[in-house]
């Protein structure tokens, strides 16, 4: 009797999900619409692969961004974390280049140091938010300002640049593509559908949901509410070294004006996707396309001249307001049921 | 008693020995200088060169004390100045405005306690403070791309702009650039805010690619954005046939391409962070010479050619 | 019907209100009526429609069909609390005060009096301690609400409400977290509103609390109105009989003989805490042991402390034998004991998700096959809580915070026997419960029992102490007392232990 009415009443409740699902996808498809009537060469083969290699940095990050939103926390830092990483993996392959050569043992040593350090900082930022229980928007926005200091100082104010003879080994890990996708979108593929296996089918991604929504249930649950936080800060750390390694070849250099306020963009794709910024809910489809969505209101000003270009931060504050308000306006509905 | 009378004694002591201090401290020529903490490579050129000049000025004239501050933002350059005076009670002032109107009352304040007041590059909001101005001209650098621009393409050619950050430098050199290439049917297809900024030149420049398909050369206006701009069309593929791109400021690595024959990146048209020497210079010169100083000085937008590069090549600054 | 269409002498009156949310009837043509200077219960069981009706009646729901009287007249009444400026104040169960403001700045909250910008504060202040005054709350103006204890916050809430001239009062569950001194305090306050002329109407499950401050009793079965009657009427067996439709004569289950030579499961030796000093005691299989006292008493102290979720500073734990140490709820969970937490909303369960992630939330472990969860897995488990515990919840899909207080209890225990417990303890089982699913629960507790199963059963309420325990520990201050065994276990002793008469040697 109960069984029958479990399935039932999936069957009926799916499709009103689904809309609600599809609300930043719905947005997407609007832009690209837009764009394609300013001009057709929108959706030209290379505008297209320019927008999502584009989005695959802030894209992994926002994945990173999305678990540590979902278990309640905060990360600041992601933006200063890819200047400094960006800037002490040039050094570090630069001054290799005596010991081990212009080859792929230096680019693959100096991409272990960017995973080693981004999983470390991920760790301070965590254990500085559980076990020294420090908010984490203080603790980040702390380290925030210390890894942006640290890359002014690596390159005396100017900028790091990769030497020249390691670029030719270097270079193809951003330009060069694979069964028709450049690499970093292989990348942005590959750290999506593991964001979202981790997410939404294991019980790793449960306690983080869990931790959102009531960090008491959490821990009267049996839940290692400190190791599982720490971990999605560790995640965060990870993400961004990895987009850290496929940014690096692109320019060759890291300034400190690298990853200015990329944190603000992870968090606006991750909002916008339909996470909650308090916790308790997370989406990594929606991050995906929030970061799209993100990287296509910039590439549709460059577009046009329609437009101020004075402008342009006010299309995309009203665009990220509206989408956002577009994904409330869904939750009201659905949060009116009966008593 | 006594310990009243000990305490008075350090007192009075203690004013005696500052006022010493501060009288054979006076011998000296004290010139403060202050500007922004770099953050981008331009400005850690300028303090480099700053810290260069510092170094020569203080072997040539042991008498001159040179006391350099950066500030990160505009309230702690006016603090800065502030302790300038009180602190180091300084004789001259050389001074690059974080802003201009936050920092007009500051430095007027220390024009007020007799010093010297030059300023670099960025002018105050208020005319009349300063004894010495030093800058780069920005219209000119507008005027000296455009006017090589028409050296190189003319009728019927397309370009494509890269600006900087929205801010009145930006607007000066974007409207000379305009006003001298008018007239020689040049075709402008679109201006956008680039922030002299790498990553925003190459994707600024990736859209531009992608949306017209007949560009001939672009202006980036500075030499960050020029290097974005290079790698998106060296992506695109579209880095042959004569296109090249006009960037601006000076970087090392430009002209060192430029004195390596890049057929890309052949020009630079100079606006020197090593202008706050100059105002260091002439600032000193103020106390030492018996020539006139005070007054403007605009330093030239040169155009940098291989023929010329060498003059501007400093390999050891971070610019 | 009791209702013919507005009594000249009602303040409020409901006339044939009916109320869908969607295509759910939740009540049918219900009438109700409230007199100026009476105090009106309304009981029924959770789901009865109790909620509703008061929401509707403070305008916080529109009812789908039915008329609203206020002094014989008809009115819409207006939403969003706007109907306080009427005279019609609805209480929450959750306090509606700014914890981090003063008393004063809560009162007048929304309505502050200031000239040209400034505020009064003064006059203000003088007003405060007037009220505060009249209504005999001792506390400083000044004070901040955080600092308050939960029933001077409940009797500011009355206060602020009075202040505000209001005419009918209507209160949900106000007592459920009163200690018995609070409520009768609170009690007598109610009594000299009444006395003022102010029509108070009150829900509660605490149907002696009932009896003895109610005028008349509404009772409310499945959204349909069953009988109002003056209190005086009505015996408790009465309006339980009327609440539940069906003989309550078997509220409590059999106690099976407890085993007095089954071996034992947990042996705790002087254990102490920073709020328990030296408490000692030994549960064995099959047996449901009590722990009785005040609030406050360090009941709860000495099972979180068990379970890994306070700090122990001494003392030895045994489980099965083997000395234990659990340093986390984790490792608890893996020996095989469960604790349930009296705080439902804000420990218990996730309420913003559905019941499915809430049921295996605490054995998640055990549905994770290949690094993945099992989703079948854990519908399965859904399923058979669901059945086990009579879960009865309109969509399978509804948020948990939208469940009645009865169900919520009910999947936590279902939670918990995800892991096959030795141990249960449960805190406060019953507490914002109807006295249907009550009994329900007190058969569950007793079936775990017989199943071989050990059961702590923590409780202020001394009947259901006395109902299910085979053996009872009183606590008092951090101590226990004394204990209780078969015919001694009587609400005599627990009190004398609990307020400190009697001592165990």
């Amino acid at each position: 009797m109960a069984h029958s009415d479990l399935t039932k009443e999936q069957g009926r409740t799916l499709p009103k999900l689904d809309l609600k699902t599809m609300g930043p996808a719905i947005a997407l498809i609007l832009l690209c619409i837009i764009g394609y009537s300013l001009n057709p060469a929108f959706l030209g083969e290379g505008n297209i692969t320019n927008l999502l290699t584009r989005s695959a940095f802030i894209g992994i990050i926002a994945v990173g961004a999305t678990f540590v939103i979902t278990a309640g926390g905060i990360d600041l830092s992601v933006g200063s974390m890819a200047a400094v990483l960006s800037g002490v993996m040039i050094m570090v392959m630069n001054s290799l280049i005596d010991v081990l050569g212009t080859g792929v043992a230096t680019v693959m040593t100096g991409c272990i140091c960017s995973l080693i350090l981004g999983i470390g900082a991920g760790m301070v930022n965590g254990l500085l938010t559980t076990k020294a229980k420090i908010e984490a928007f203080i603790v980040t926005l702390g380290t925030m300002g210390i890894f942006r200091s640290l890359v002014t100082y690596f390159a005396d104010g100017g900028t790091l640049s990769l030497d020249f003879s390691l670029r030719d080994t270097y270079r193809p890990v951003y330009y060069e593509s694979f069964g028709g996708l450049p690499i970093p979108v292989w990348v942005f593929l590959g750290v999506s559908v593991a964001g979202w296996i981790l997410l939404n089918r294991t019980a790793f991604g449960r306690y983080c949901t869990a931790i959102g929504s009531n960090e008491h249930v959490a821990q009267y649950s049996a839940i290692r509410v400190e190791r599982i936080k720490t971990a999605t800060y560790v995640i965060q750390g990870f993400c961004v070294s990895l987009a850290t390694i496929i940014y690096v070849p692109r320019l060759g250099s890291a300034s400190a004006s690298t990853g200015v306020l990329w944190e603000l963009e992870a968090i606006a794709a991750v909002i916008i996707g339909g996470t909650v910024l308090k916790g308790g809910y997370g989406r990594i489809g929606g991050t995906i396309l929030g970061a799209l969505i993100l990287t296509t209101i910039g590439n549709i000003l460059n577009f046009t001249d329609v437009i101020s270009n004075y402008l342009n931060g006010t299309m995309q504050g009203l665009i990220i307001i509206v989408a956002v308000w577009l994904q409330r306006a869904g939750w009201r509905g659905r949060g009116k049921t009966a008593d | 008693m006594t310990v009243k009378a000990t305490v008075a004694a350090l007192a009075v002591g203690g004013v005696l020995a500052m006022a010493g201090t501060a009288f054979a401290q006076d011998e000296k020529i004290k010139i403060g200088v202050s500007y922004p903490t770099p953050t981008h490579a331009w400005a850690a050129g300028m303090n480099w060169h700053a810290e260069k000049a510092e170094e020569r000025i203080e072997a040539l004239y042991p008498d001159v004390d040179m006391i350099l501050v950066n500030s990160p933002d505009p309230a702690s350059q006016a603090s800065a100045l502030e302790d300038l005076v009180s602190v180091n009670q300084i004789d001259a002032l050389v001074i690059l405005p974080f802003e201009s109107d936050p920092l007009t009352d500051p430095v007027l304040n220390v024009k007020k306690s007799g010093a010297l007041i030059t300023v670099v590059d960025r002018g105050l909001s208020q005319p009349g403070i300063e004894d010495i101005y030093v800058a780069g001209n920005n219209p000119e650098l507008g005027r000296i791309s455009a006017q090589y621009m028409k050296t190189r393409i003319g009728e019927g050619d397309n370009i494509v702009i890269l600006r900087g950050i929205p801010t009145l430098i930006d607007n000066e050199r974007f409207d000379a650039f305009m006003e001298e290439i008018e007239g020689s049917g040049i075709n402008v297809l679109d201006h956008k805010h680039a922030n002299w900024n790498r990553d925003d030149g190459f994707e600024v420049m990736q859209d531009f690619l992608s949306r017209f398909d007949d560009i001939d050369a672009v202006w980036a206006q500075d030499d960050d954005i020029a290097i974005g701009v290079v790698a998106a069309l060296e992506q695109a593929g579209r880095d042959g046939d004569g296109m090249f791109v006009v960037g601006g400021a000076g970087m090392k690595e430009t002209i060192k391409g430029i004195m390596d024959g890049n057929e890309l990146v052949p020009v630079d048209v100079l606006y020197p962070p090593a202008m706050i020497a100059t105002a260091m210079d002439v600032t000193v010169a103020a106390f030492k010479s018996n020539g006139p100083v005070a007054g403007r000085y605009i330093l030239g937008a040169t155009l940098i050619t291989p023929e010329n590069a060498e003059d501007f090549y400093f390999p050891d600054s971070p610019f | 019907m009791p209702f013919d269409g507005g009594s000249p002498v009602a303040v409020l009156a409901a006339d044939r209100i009916s109320k869908s949310f969607g295509s759910v009837p939740v009540l049918f043509s219900v009438g109700f009526d409230i007199l100026p200077g009476e105090v009106h219960a309304l009981i029924g069981e959770n789901g009865a429609g109790k909620s509703t009706l008061m929401k509707i009646l403070g305008g916080f729901h529109q009812p789908t069909s039915g008329r609203i009287f206020m002094d014989g007249k008809e009115v819409v009444l207006p939403p969003n609390g706007q109907a306080e400026d009427l005279g019609i104040v609805l209480l929450h169960q959750e306090f509606n005060l700014a914890e981090q403001m003063t008393v004063e700045e809560n009162m007048f909250l929304g309505r502050e009096k200031s000239s040209n910008g400034f505020l009064r504060r003064k006059e203000m202040r003088e007003e405060v301690r007037g009220h505060l005054a009249e209504v005999g709350l001792n506390v400083s103006p000044t004070a901040r609400v955080s600092d308050l204890s939960v029933a001077q916050k409940q009797m500011l809430e009355i206060t602020r409400a009075v202040s505000r001239q209001a005419r009918v009062l209507i209160m949900d569950e106000p007592t459920a977290v009163l200690t018995t001194a609070e409520t009768e305090l609170f009690f007598r306050q109610v009594r000299r509103l009444r006395d003022n002329g102010v029509a108070v109407v009150f829900v509660s499950h605490k149907l002696g609390e009932v009896k003895e401050i109610a005028d008349r009793i509404t009772v409310l079965r499945d959204g349909q109105w069953i009988a109002t009657r003056p209190a005086r009427d009505l015996t408790l067996d009465a309006m339980a009989q009327l609440m539940v439709g069906r003989e309550l004569s078997d509220l409590y289950p059999p106690i099976a003989e407890a085993d007095v030579d089954a071996p034992k499961i947990l042996e705790v030796r002087n254990l102490t805490t920073p709020r328990v000093r030296d408490v000692s005691f030994d549960l064995r299989r099959g047996e449901v042991l009590g722990f009785s006292g005040l609030v406050g008493s360090g009941r709860t102290d000495v099972f979180e402390a068990i379970c890994g979720l306070q700090q122990v500073e001494g003392g030895q734990i045994r489980f099965d034998g083997q000395p234990v140490n659990f340093r986390s709820v984790a490792k608890a969970r893996d020996a095989g004991i469960a604790y349930l937490t009296k705080d439902r909303k804000g420990k218990g369960l996730l309420l913003e998700q559905g019941m499915l992630p809430n049921v295996t939330l605490l054995a998640l472990p055990r549905f994770v096959r290949n690094f993945m969860l099992d989703r079948k897995a854990e519908e399965e488990a859904l399923k058979r809580g669901i059945r086990r515990f009579d879960i009865r919840a309109r969509d399978p899909n509804v948020r948990v915070g939208d469940m009645s207080g009865g169900n919520q209890q009910k999947l936590l225990l279902a939670k918990i026997m995800e892991i096959n417990p030795k141990v249960v303890i449960v805190d406060e089982p019953t507490r914002g419960i109807d006295v249907g699913t009550k009994q329900q629960i007190y058969h569950f507790i007793a079936a775990l029992a017989a199943e071989g199963m050990s059961v702590v059963v923590i409780s202020s309420e001394m009947p259901e102490i006395i109902g299910i325990c085979h053996r009872v520990f009183v606590m008092r201050e951090g101590r226990i007392a004394g204990s209780l065994t078969g015919d001694d276990i009587n609400e005599n002793e627990i009190v004398r232990y609990a307020a400190g008469l009697k001592e165990a040697v």
